[in-house]
């Protein structure tokens, strides 16, 4: 049996459409918001060239260990400017597995009222055992669902 | 999509004390829709239903074969995907709490431009 989700996620910016497209498209913007805290981009690192069939790549570094490098490329199957950004995507596997796992990716950019934008992410799908020995390096990571299995048994 | 919200069926599937017991039991071994019927005042077929549910949120997985269907516990690869998803969600709640800031400044440094003091659109 496979379990496979996607994960969405819904966020307003206080931003128009152009404003939050180009951040996504712009070399040189990704680097100053991109990835999870205590990582850096290095601007030489970042590829961007939104356009079908084009890609993004970039380097995410690890500010304690320069030596833990991920990269994330990738290629755009469907480009509308200021609206939409479709693609697939080779992303690092799960901690302790070697290789790259590939996602479909899909962001749209919707105008709302006030100059803000509705910005509507899907990314997957998350396969069990996807990207090698899911059991490795997991087991500290799976407090929430164990936590709320044990508060509901 | 089929799989558009897989979380939602979960906890649908979590939310109910039968299926929880059920649950429970299942942690303790493989069981019969009649093994596991034996602690509840229900009915066989109203035990299936409840099955029906753990097994289209991908918590149990059922025997095709022979005329004992068994039902298996599938936690764990469900904690591998959902754990793993949660922390993708997390890198992107993060990186948007970082793009927010950014964009502040890029309206700021706009309107700064444009010779505005504010950047309300």
């Amino acid at each position: 049996m496979t379990t496979s989700t996607e994960l969405t996620i819904s966020r307003i910016f206080e931003a128009p459409p152009e404003l939050v497209y180009r951040a996504f498209v712009d070399a040189d913007q990704l680097p100053q918001w991109f990835g999870p805290v205590g990582y850096s981009v290095p601007y030489e690192s970042v590829q961007s060239d939104a356009e079908v069939g084009g890609h993004q790549r970039l380097v995410m570094v690890n500010d304690k260990d320069p030596a833990d490098r991920s990269t994330i490329d990738t290629t755009f199957t469907e480009v509308v400017e200021n609206e939409l950004l479709v693609g697939h995507q080779d992303v690092p596997g799960l901690p302790g597995a070697t290789g790259t796992v590939r996602f479909r990716i899909r962001l749209e950019f919707h105008g709302e009222p006030g100059g803000k934008t509705r910005l509507e992410l899907r990314q997957g799908p998350f396969r069990e055992g996807v990207g090698g020995d899911a059991s490795q390096g997991w087991e500290s990571s799976f407090t929430r669902l164990d936590s709320l299995l044990r508060r509901s048994l | 999509m089929a799989a558009a919200d897989q979380l939602s069926v979960i906890f649908a599937a979590l939310a109910d004390p039968t299926r929880r017991a059920i649950l429970a039991r299942l942690a303790d071994g493989d069981a019969t829709v009649t093994e596991l019927a034996e602690p509840f005042s229900i009915s066989l077929p109203a035990i299936s239903r409840h099955l029906k549910v753990l097994e289209n949120a991908g918590l149990i997985a059922r025997s095709r074969s022979g005329q004992w269907r068994s039902s298996t516990l599938q936690a764990a690869p469900l904690r591998e995907a959902t754990a793993w998803m949660e922390q993708y969600r997390e890198f992107w709640d993060v990186s948007f709490d970082r793009l927010d800031a950014h964009l502040r400044r890029v309206r700021q440094s706009r309107g700064a431009e444009a010779g505005t003091s504010e950047g309300t659109a």
